[in-house]
């Protein structure tokens, strides 16, 4: 029965009749027409999904969930069949509605509008080519809008399988036990099943999908979105390309990728052929993808075990949620954006707010899964726990086994997924952009009280903090503040600053506690906000400062750059560059003769080159993912662009608008370093970068790109997040700011030699919240002043730090904004320095004087101002701010560029204003 | 640390130990006695095998750098005939990334026993595995955890060796990749270094190469060389084995590659981590494996495999065009020589 065709067997009698009984067949039933009507509507959870609202034809028709899935209806069809999609847009009906289509890449014809919520919109499809096609909506598809259409030939006859004796066999979809679609979006499977009779059963999430020994089995993967490779662990199927070769060997693979934005790949197995029954893993394997948690089971039960080889749905949209009582397993779901604020917005995030003062907090009970979908970014991430219930990490008190803490070693564009039991509270953030906050409470549905569990760990390796610590709750209401426009400090208002919180009790170690009132109590409200007031003394030049949240008409992404002029202390410019949709503007610098400024969009992959004079785009160019910061090499003008979401610094070669090449941070195969906040030496021998991802400052010689150290920081500490790099005029020494171990690493300049670590929450009690002397939580950027006296650290929790470079000790803590992020300093008009600090949560440039009287004791380092980043009608811009104006400040460049390297090569209108001591700062 | 004893032991595991003194200072409680070669045929002996037996031993080793790699430690193959050969001198003796190379032929087994030789203080290295692509295995030589397989933990311990068996039967033909699966996680550590290429070559004995535009099929004895290219987020890592003699050689990152002038040789790319590449060999052109397409560049994702062999007839270059592959020099030259 078996004869050879090239160098493989095919039993060619079996097939030979099943394709005649088909083609007997399929010649009687001509081309059919099928009517189908869907409605897009809006899942329990948020999410978007299409349903199945009725299909006739002259030809069999599939048994359909009477629910909304994701993927959506499987349609089978058969080639040359008419097509007809009639699509009804309900998503108004539980919430905002939104806009949906229906276009199929390659299928689709005739209208491909649209449908706004209430209206209806026809389709039609062109069915000349068999295959498993995707369908999607073009806006809003990774919510949920996705589903396949299944091409078969008129004969009957699907992908071939490879037997367990290597044969090549053909297979007809008569013969099929069950065939399986199975989406990859994001870090997440999304499955139906359809059985032999045609019933189609939504498997959800990450199903464990199940066969009986020997079945044949179809699988349709499909993707939209970020690219995939599919893995089937035991078992290989036959890749039949397009312009397959008849006299080649069949190709036989277990991996297949499926590329952007849309693609699909369908093939045929024998269920456990040559390998037995088992649990077979499937999953995406992109490393980052599988550690997001893109992975299944594939259960193949022998036919002696009597199991019926029934598939397990995964966790859905529509189960049980806080609000959607199910007995099945619940999933929320968090965008990941670009939008200030809600950069993890829940998809029902709009009809929680009212309840939870925030779109970044979800609640649900134990064993539903949380689920990310990076579907408003232009940026990568990473999906990390930040905090977590201490029992969860912990297999033995049935935590997630190897899942929590969740974390990846790269940065990414995906999703990700997983599954929580242990009661209590987690926070999610990004490692790349580490104020982006989603929090998930795990509240057991038996407490009276929202569980915050007894204890928490965090990322930075603190065990067991008791949830009523000053800390826990210093945390909780960071979340609150970073994650709500509204509580954010707005300081051209003459009302409170206010900050709103759920009206909830909560269930913490020491019991039931009301929420508010504890917060309130710890950390005040309804508090007066300082007035703004220009510095007496003018400062040089121009200040241009990232207002990376502020919102203009024109664009859709945040971002813009103020422009502030020193002299008169009123803003010059608005910079929002709404024709390449600047996004999240983080940091920036200006060439030697500063005629041009660059720009990093830190959300994105672009670097951007603006005319100093004008404000008008000169080039925007792709760097890499997640340009963070920018600097020059003062001896060459070259710029060096840290790319926060690889494993690199690019340089730019003066004069020239193109990347050269890539200075890798890590010697190959090591752990991506992921640099953020660089610095150049004032000699320019050495680029310095801390290293979020691995812990560490790399000290890189700045010539040959060679790796001249690699200093770990943070004593230890798992988690230190190295984030800021500021270095002395004379290149001595380097200071790095470790913004989860809270502290500042003093490393030698050249050789990068670890000389001190200053704790600069010595003076804090994490329990108690005792503060006794000067602290900075969670410090960020650390420049030094020109003339090598002072460090000045802004630490987001709400601090400015002043440290003596002379003896490496705190001599000053002043207030700063929640969220202060950015500092860097400029001239003070006939001498001396002003240090400019930013905050994201506040619309204000706050001026600091580290040394008032000039006599070289920093004691006396004061605020001597502060200036609103919100501009008035007058203010010359390119686009018009529509929310959030003058908030989100962040990278600071002040003009002319007053540090020691670069000031000796300003022109000369530049170095005009200046002094002689300024000229030359540490002669 | 873990101190249970043969009673997980899985069957055919317990083997002579070798002559790496390293691999067996933590283990002195572990019991890798000595046993005869009639333990070995007790349990795969009677087995009918239609082609060759191979036993193997590798070990997963600690590099510098927070770095891993697998290690040759012992291989010999047993014909039809009982004819045993020791295989173990075509091996780098050092880890290497890419691991050895394991060459087997369509019908033939291989069982390979692993051992862990990572600090035994580590929690989250107790585990270290093979995972296979490709060819035929039971559920216990899948390499995976409980977590996954839902049977037990298939990994090399601190105590305790893991063997595998992979059956290269009929219809697995083909270059496929194996690496850990268990290491710090269910994900395993393949992106750090453990990984290597299992190339199973064809029963048929031949391989398509274009010669002057043709598709034509050669005996697989004429190929003088074999490069295995693992494509990794930010550097081609690379392997050549000298067919005449079955030498391998590690090449590590962005090998220069060199040929005999109008020698026939096989690229076998694998990529793997998190990013998608495209591969470029200027002026040659290859058949695209299964398809009618010749082509001189490849988009390739993780865990993807591309196998092609050309008559290396000039010198050129191979490179990663992809964005940040390109930025980071994944390149390397491909020279050809009289």
């Amino acid at each position: 029965m078996h004869s050879p065709i090239h160098g493989r067997k095919m039993k060619t009698i079996t097939n030979l009749a099943l394709f005649f009984t088909a083609w007997l067949l399929t010649s009687i039933a001509l081309a059919a027409t099928h009517n189908i009507i869907l409605s897009a509507e809006r899942l329990p959870n948020g999410q978007f999904g299409y349903k199945m609202v009725s299909h006739t034809s002259d030809g069999a028709v599939a048994n359909y969930p009477v629910e909304i899935t994701i993927p959506g209806p499987t349609l089978f069809v058969k080639r040359g069949d008419v097509v007809n999609v009639q699509l009804i847009n309900e998503t108004h009906k539980n919430g905002p509605g939104i806009k949906v289509g229906f276009n199929v890449p390659g299928l689709s014809i005739g209208n491909t509008d649209a449908a706004a919520p209430g209206e209806t919109k026809n389709y039609r499809l062109n069915t000349h080519k068999t295959g498993t096609f995707p369908y999607h909506d073009k806006d809003n598809q990774l919510l949920g809008l996705f589903g396949a259409v299944v091409v078969d030939d008129l004969n009957g006859k699907v992908q071939s399988y490879v037997d367990g004796d290597g044969t090549v066999i053909s297979a007809n979809r008569a013969q099929l036990d069950k065939e399986f679609v199975m989406f990859m979006v994001g870090s997440t499977f999304w499955g139906t099943e359809i059985s032999a009779d045609g019933t189609q059963k939504p498997l959800w999430t990450n199903p464990t999908l199940s066969a009986i020994e020997n079945q044949l089995v179809r699988f349709h993967v499909l993707a939209i979105g970020p690219s995939h490779t599919f893995h089937l662990h035991a078992h290989r199927w036959l890749d039949e390309t397009e312009d397959k070769n008849p006299s080649a060997p069949p190709h036989i693979i277990d991996v297949k990728i499926l590329n952007s934005p849309a693609d699909s790949h369908a093939f045929t197995i024998k269920a456990g052929t040559g390998v037995g029954a088992g649990v077979w893993q499937y999953h995406c394997h992109v490393m980052s993808h599988m550690e997001s948690g893109m992975n299944g089971k594939l259960q193949v039960v022998s036919a002696e075990s009597g199991l019926p080889g029934d598939s397990i749905a995964g966790a859905s949209p529509s189960g049980a949620i806080f609000g959607n009582p199910s007995d099945k397993p619940g999933l929320v779901t968090f965008i990941m954006s670009d939008e200030p604020g809600s950069w993890f917005r829940s998809t029902r995030g709009d009809l929680l707010k009212p309840v939870t003062k925030t779109q970044s907090l979800e609640i649900v009970p134990p064993g539903s899964s949380v689920h990310f979908i990076m579907s408003d970014t232009e940026g990568v991430h990473t999906v990390t726990t930040l905090l977590w219930p201490s029992e969860a990490e912990d297999n033995s008190m049935g935590g997630d086994h190897f899942m929590i803490p969740f974390d990846q070693t790269k940065a990414y564009r995906g999703g990700g997924i997983v599954e929580l039991h242990i009661p209590g509270l987690y926070v999610f953030t990004c490692k790349i952009h580490p104020y982006m906050f989603g929090a998930v409470i795990v509240d057991n549905p038996g407490t009276d009280g929202l569980d915050l569990g007894n204890t928490i760990n965090l990322v930075s390796g603190i065990k067991n903090l008791p949830t009523s610590s000053d800390l826990a709750t210093r945390l909780l209401r960071t979340f609150f503040v970073a994650t709500t426009p509204e509580n954010w400090q707005d300081f051209t208002s003459s009302d409170p600053w206010k900050v709103a919180y759920p009206n909830v009790d909560v269930v913490v170690d020491i019991g039931k506690v009301p929420l508010i009132a504890v917060l309130d109590s710890r950390y005040g409200n309804d508090m007066i906000l300082p007035p703004l007031s220009n510095p007496a003394i003018p400062g040089v030049g121009e200040v241009w400062i990232n207002t990376q949240f502020e919102k203009t008409a024109n664009k859709t992404k945040p971002g813009t750059i103020t422009v502030l002029d020193a002299n008169t202390w009123t803003l010059k410019r608005k910079i929002a560059l709404p024709q390449i949709n600047m996004n999240n503007p983080h940091n920036l610098w200006p060439n030697r003769d500063h005629s041009v400024i660059y720009q990093t969009q830190w959300f994105d992959t672009k670097l951007t080159l603006i005319d100093q004079k004008t404000g008008a785009l000169i080039k925007n160019l792709r760097v890499g993912d997640t340009p963070s910061h920018v600097m020059t090499l003062p001896h060459n003008d070259d710029a060096t662009v840290a790319i926060n979401g690889e494993n690199g610094v690019v340089i730019i070669p003066a004069g020239t608008t193109e990347v050269n090449y890539m200075m890798p941070t890590q010697h190959h195969g090591q752990a991506p370093a992921n640099p953020h906040g660089h610095w150049v030496s004032a000699d320019g021998k050495r680029i310095i970068t801390p290293n979020i991802n691995t812990s560490d400052a790399g000290i890189y010689d700045a010539e040959t790109g060679q790796i001249v150290a690699r200093t770990q920081t943070g004593e230890g500490a798992p988690g230190p997040h190295p984030i800021a790099i500021g270095m002395m005029p004379d290149s001595s020494k380097i200071y790095a700011t470790n913004l989860l171990h809270h502290s500042l690493s003093v490393l030698d300049g050249n050789d990068g030699t670890l000389l001190k670590t200053i704790n600069l929450i010595e003076n804090y009690n994490p329990i108690s919240g005792e503060i006794t002397g000067p602290v900075g939580v969670l410090p960020i950027q650390t420049p030094v002043s020109p003339d090598g006296k002072a460090v000045v650290i802004a630490a987001t929790g709400g601090q400015i730090v002043i440290v003596d470079t002379a003896t490496d000790t705190i001599v000053k803590m002043l207030p700063c904004d929640p969220g202060c992020h950015g500092a860097n300093f400029g001239a003070k008009k006939d001498g001396g320095y002003y240090a400019y600090v930013t905050s994201k949560f506040s619309n204000r440039v706050i001026v600091v004087d580290v040394d008032p009287n000039g006599d070289g004791d920093l004691s006396d380092a004061d605020i001597v101002g502060s200036i609103s980043m919100v501009a008035d009608a007058g203010v010359a811009n390119d686009d018009t701010v529509s929310s959030l104006a003058g908030y989100g400040g962040q990278g600071i460049v002040a003009l002319p560029n007053v540090y020691n390297g670069w000031v000796q090569n300003l022109s000369g209108e530049w170095g005009a204003g200046l002094t002689d001591s300024q000229r030359n700062p540490i002669r | 640390m873990r101190r249970k004893l043969s009673s997980e032991f899985p069957a055919g595991s317990v083997h002579s130990p070798g002559n790496d003194p390293t691999a067996y200072r933590r283990t002195t409680l572990s019991v890798w006695s000595i046993v005869p070669i009639a333990v070995f045929l007790l349990f795969f002996g009677s087995a009918a095998v239609a082609g060759n037996l191979h036993r193997i031993v590798m070990h997963a080793d600690e590099l510098e750098g927070g770095l891993y790699a697998y290690r040759m430690e012992y291989h010999e193959v047993t014909d039809k005939n009982g004819n045993t050969t020791n295989l173990t001198s075509r091996y780098s003796t050092a880890a290497t990334i890419p691991g050895p190379t394991i060459v087997l032929e369509e019908g033939d087994e291989a069982e390979i026993e692993l051992m862990h030789v990572f600090d035994p203080d580590n929690p989250k290295q107790e585990h270290v595995s093979l995972h296979v692509h490709g060819v035929h295995y039971d559920i216990d030589s899948d390499g995976t955890l409980k977590y996954i397989n839902l049977y037990k933990d298939e990994s090399a311990t601190p105590v305790m060796s893991y063997t595998y068996r992979w059956v290269a039967a009929s219809g697995t033909a083909g270059t496929w990749p194996y690496h850990d699966h268990n290491m710090n996680s269910h994900n395993g550590a393949e992106d750090k270094g453990l990984f290597g290429a299992l190339i199973v070559n064809p029963a048929s004995g031949e391989e398509r190469v274009k010669i002057s535009g043709t598709e034509q099929n050669i005996s697989l004895s004429n190929i003088e060389k074999d490069y295995v290219l693992y494509i990794g987020d930010d550097a081609f890592w690379g392997m050549e084995i000298d067919n005449a003699t079955g030498q391998q050689t590690p090449l590590w990152v962005n090998p220069t590659l060199t040929a005999q002038r109008n020698s026939y040789v096989r690229f076998h790319l694998i990529a793997l981590g998190t990013n998608f590449h495209q591969f470029e060999l200027k002026s040659y052109k290859w058949a695209d494996p299964g398809s009618r397409k010749n082509i001189n560049h490849k988009v390739l994702g993780p865990l993807e495999k591309h196998v092609f062999a050309v008559q290396a007839t000039h010198s050129a270059s191979y490179q990663d065009s992809a964005f940040s592959s390109a930025l980071l020099g994944m390149k390397g030259d491909f020279i050809v020589a009289d």
